[in-house]
């Protein structure tokens, strides 16, 4: 028998279907009679609709409908809930009323036979506006005071009396997620009910959000995801063009259609908001800090309050006495915000970390020493000891890997092949949490197993993982067993955000399967035929699939699948359910994944050429499930981290607020060329305080640190410090 | 998990009376098979795949040539299917991942992918397939950057990079 347990990199299940096509993702699905809608979007940044005329376009050849305001119907609004229950970031509903509050807000939606047709009346609807100017400044000023987010000692006062101080602000520019896979509904209404096929990251929280916006109960919405094209958090909650889309086909009685175009997702589909953090640390002259102040800012649409959460990571990075961190809203005439890879943390660990390699040189210590220097024993934040921490660990052996005992701290020293050496390091971390999780096991007589749960497989291996889990816990090979995932209609499941469905679905799979295995012990105590028929269950143990008596060996026991044969059952469900430690606050630990960053870039003055060239990461998260997956997210990480440090924003034009590098040219993300060479080593500490096998997610901690390590390279190979991300040629051309 | 669970009905298109009107006759010969259509002049050859005919396989990530997610084969070359019209190509011979292997008979390239883990999410797949498959054929250099270079036009936000150069280095090296 070929096992393939949790710890073994075996290929992804759904592999096969990812490379030949077949995989199903939400565009793709099809239906008799189907119709495409395709949005108007709004051509100012600020102002109202003064007129809307849809005649030619609604004469068009194909047209079925051209919705707006007045005949789009009741779209609700989703009341607030607790956390992340019932969750949306922009809770305007499409269409709500006629006032534009940020470019390409949409306006209107045709729809139509075919795509050209849909496309061509979208095309055709007039509207005008009485415009006003919009405001998408990038300088940012707080709206009211500033929320007080931690505090401990006397930073102030602290500060003020340190031997060394720096004392900067860093900013981070809207950031596209730019998944390659289009948002995307395909909405099919049956006269009772709604089957929504979505590209989304979190189906449940999707059903529960469409039922109230559309009016409808839970039960008369179904919400599919089998394959996401990802989202790094831009499809984690739903968007206004999955109402559109589904209000119109309830309306025409048809399926319909709606894809969002890559440019709309620079408008409709939520950014990762432009920070403004001011950090101020305060330092004896042996690098101890004495005061840590992170004040941040960020923008948000006009009617939502997204916040980024700068600060996420900071209180409990470093040990220092005196702390205090800031944060504050500036409104703007920019789409809703949203949660991209790893919110709050990621730009917010950018300038901490370059603070700390800005420290480091006004110190003269060696930027790892420093943070060897600032290791806290325990979360000073929280006041809570660490589950797992193992950030020296990780820096040192980071350091060894790199090579960075080598390293000529002075700037421009280091050169390789005719080119600049620049050489940086910083820290990252990522929360380590659940969220709650319902998960079914079925055990069958042909010896495979089912294990069904309503979370969905981004692009993370968590269709794998799962198969991993099942076949560790159950002695059952991952080829035999089935996972089905991205449907309300499976016991609910977490959203795929935080990096949390491993950690939060590994409880749940084992309360499933011990339950299904109880099962069969009761049918095997109970039918005749069996080698335990007539003894008690706890007599019984189960080991590898093997039903056996406790004082044998599983080698005189019945496989499983022969006892439900001798049942005549086809299988044993068995559903296991686990609680959220997410938003928890009876917690005795405080609980994060951790890692070290090491980049090296290389840098041509005579013709401008800056490159990432290399990249060591270490990262600590726990015990990793399948090494395979896990180390292409750590990748990845570092690739969309290249793009963060140099390439990536999102330019908004002043006049009319419109994001006007709006597509993958003019919007760069790293291509194939532009990834470096990449080492990625995972220590391997299980946090069992998270879940019995120790297991954290990796989706997102990658993307941590990763511009502070790149920018400090720059630094070192330039002596130009860039606080701006990205960082652009012209800065390093003095 | 079986393809089974992953519902993709084949029915032919809605066939209303507006969209008959205004389309123009073409052949197409699709992974072999010769396909007489008559489509809208305006749909690309990308539209026409997956909503005409249906092969999904093929994906729309941009729809401006800028992501490579929709790459075929025309006549043995690699081509953005999103930049070019369906009526343009009478006789051309159009191969798309669902020509190219099927899972029990994957062509080397597909396999590769699968082995190295060279995608996450795979919605860019296919398109990174096909363009590794069509590279084989180019004359390409033999080094890392070389295929780094000519898998630029092919963007994985996934960043799966690292595998996908490595997959095909692996056939590569193989043939």
């Amino acid at each position: 028998m070929t096992v393939s347990p949790a710890g073994s990199s075996v290929p992804r299940i759904e592999g096969p279907l990812k490379v030949s096509g077949i995989a199903t993702y939400t565009s793709d699905f099809n239906f008799p009679g189907l119709l495409y809608a395709v949005p108007v979007c709004a051509t100012i940044g600020s102002g109202t609709i003064a007129g809307l005329d849809t005649s030619v376009a609604g004469s068009m050849p194909g047209v079925q409908a051209v919705y707006h305001r007045a005949n789009i119907g009741r779209i609700y609004r989703s009341a607030p809930d607790e956390g992340l229950g019932t969750h949306l970031d922009e809770r305007r509903p499409p269409f709500e009323d006629d006032v534009i509050r940020y470019y390409g807000q949409y306006v209107a939606a045709a729809v139509a036979d075919t795509y050209e047709q849909a496309i061509a009346a979208a095309n055709a609807v007039k509207v005008t506006y009485d415009a006003k100017e919009p405001d998408v400044r990038d300088q940012l000023e707080p709206e009211g005071q500033p929320n007080l987010d931690g505090e401990r000692g006397d930073p102030d006062a602290a500060f003020d009396s340190a031997p060394v101080k720096i004392d900067q602000t860093y900013s981070t520019p809207v950031e596209t997620h730019n998944p390659i896979e289009l948002h995307a509904s395909v909405a099919v209404w049956d006269g009772q009910d709604f089957t929504l096929y979505e590209t989304t990251q979190g189906v449940v929280n999707h059903r529960d959000v469409a039922a109230e916006m559309l009016g409808v109960p839970k039960e008369r919405v179904r919400v599919i995801s089998r394959f996401l094209g990802s989202g790094f958090g831009g499809k984690l909650f739903p968007w206004p063009h999955s109402f559109i889309a589904a209000a119109a086909a309830r309306d025409l009685n048809r399926p319909v259609k709606l894809v969002v175009s890559r440019d709309m997702m620079f408008q409709n589909v939520g950014h990762r908001p432009r920070t403004q953090q001011r950090i101020r640390l305060g330092a004896g002259s042996d690098g101890k800090l004495v005061a840590l102040m992170h004040d941040s800012l960020n923008h948000t649409s006009i009617l939502d309050d997204y916040q980024e959460n700068c600060s996420e990571a900071t209180p409990y990075s470093y040990s220092t006495p005196n702390f205090r961190a800031t944060s504050g809203l500036a409104r703007r005439n920019v789409g809703t915000p949203t949660s991209m890879r790893g919110p709050g943390a990621v730009p917010g660990l950018y300038a901490l970390e370059s603070a700390m390699d800005e420290l480091a040189i006004a110190l003269g210590i060696d930027p790892v020493e420093l943070r060897l220097r600032n290791e806290p024993n325990k979360d000073e934040g929280l006041d809570l000891p660490f589950s797992s921490r193992h950030l020296v660990e990780c820096l040192a052996v980071g350091a060894k890997r790199f090579g960075w005992s080598g390293r000529d701290p002075r700037v421009g020293s280091m050169r390789k092949n005719g080119l600049i050496l620049g050489w940086g390091v910083a820290g990252c971390s990522w929360i380590a949490e659940r969220f709650a999780a319902q998960v079914a096991v079925d055990l069958r007589d042909d010896g495979s197993a089912r294990v069904a749960t309503a979370t969905q497989d981004i692009g993370t291996g968590t269709y794998t993982v799962l198969a991993n889990v099942v076949s560790e816990k159950t002695g059952i090979p991952a080829n035999k067993i089935e996972v089905v995932l991205g449907d309300t209609n499976l016991p609910p499941g977490p959203i795929s955000g935080g990096s949390m469905v491993t950690a939060s679905v590994i409880p749940a799979v084992s309360q499933a399967i011990e339950s299904a295995q109880q099962r069969i012990l009761m049918a095997a105590i109970e039918t005749e035929g069996t080698p335990f028929y007539g003894l008690e269950a706890d007599a019984l143990a189960f080991s590898g699939g093997i039903v056996h008596r406790k004082n044998e060996g599983p080698e005189r026991g019945m496989a499983f699948e022969k006892i439900l044969a001798k049942a005549k059952a086809r299988s044993t469900s068995g559903l296991g359910k686990a609680e959220a430690t997410f938003g928890s606050e009876d917690r005795k630990f405080s609980q994060h994944s951790f890692g070290a960053q090491f980049a090296e870039v290389t840098w041509q003055p005579e013709i401008a050429r800056l490159r990432v060239s290399r990249v060591v990461t270490v990262i600590d998260a726990g015990r990793i499930i399948n090494p395979k997956p896990a180390r292409n997210q750590i990748e990845g990480s570092v690739v969309m981290g290249v793009g963060m440090a140099l390439l990536e924003a999102t330019e908004y034009d002043a006049r009319f607020g419109a994001p006007i590098n709006n597509n993958l040219a003019d919007y760069m993300v790293a291509t194939n060329a532009d990834a470096p060479q990449i080492e990625v080593t995972f220590l391997d500490y299980p946090d069992r305080v998270l879940n019995d096998m120790g297991a954290r997610g990796v989706g997102e901690i990658g993307l941590a640190g990763i511009a502070a390590a790149i920018t400090a390279a720059v630094y070192h190979a330039t002596g130009v410090r860039v606080r701006n991300l990205p960082v652009r040629l012209e800065e390093l051309l003095a | 998990m079986r393809p089974t669970e992953v519902f993709a009905p084949a029915e032919p298109p809605a066939d209303g009376q507006s969209a008959r009107k205004n389309q123009l006759a073409v052949t197409l010969r699709v992974n072999g098979e010769s396909v007489a259509l008559q489509i809208d002049p305006r749909t690309t050859l990308l539209d026409c795949l997956r909503e005409t005919m249906r092969l999904t396989g093929t994906k729309k990530g941009c729809d401006h040539g800028q992501c490579g997610a929709c790459t075929v084969h025309v006549n043995g070359r690699r081509v953005n299917s999103c930049l070019t019209f369906a009526v343009m190509h009478q006789g051309d011979d159009i191969t798309t991942i669902e020509g190219l292997g099927r899972p029990g008979s994957l062509h080397p390239v597909q396999a590769a992918f699968l082995e190295h883990d060279a995608y996450q999410c795979g919605y860019c797949t296919p398109g990174q397939i096909m363009s590794a498959a069509a590279l084989l054929e180019e004359p390409c250099g033999a080094t890392d950057a070389d295929v780094k270079e000519a898998m630029s036009g092919n963007i994985c936000r996934c960043g799966a990079y690292p595998n996908i150069v490595s997959a095909i280095q692996d056939v590569r090296s193989e043939r």
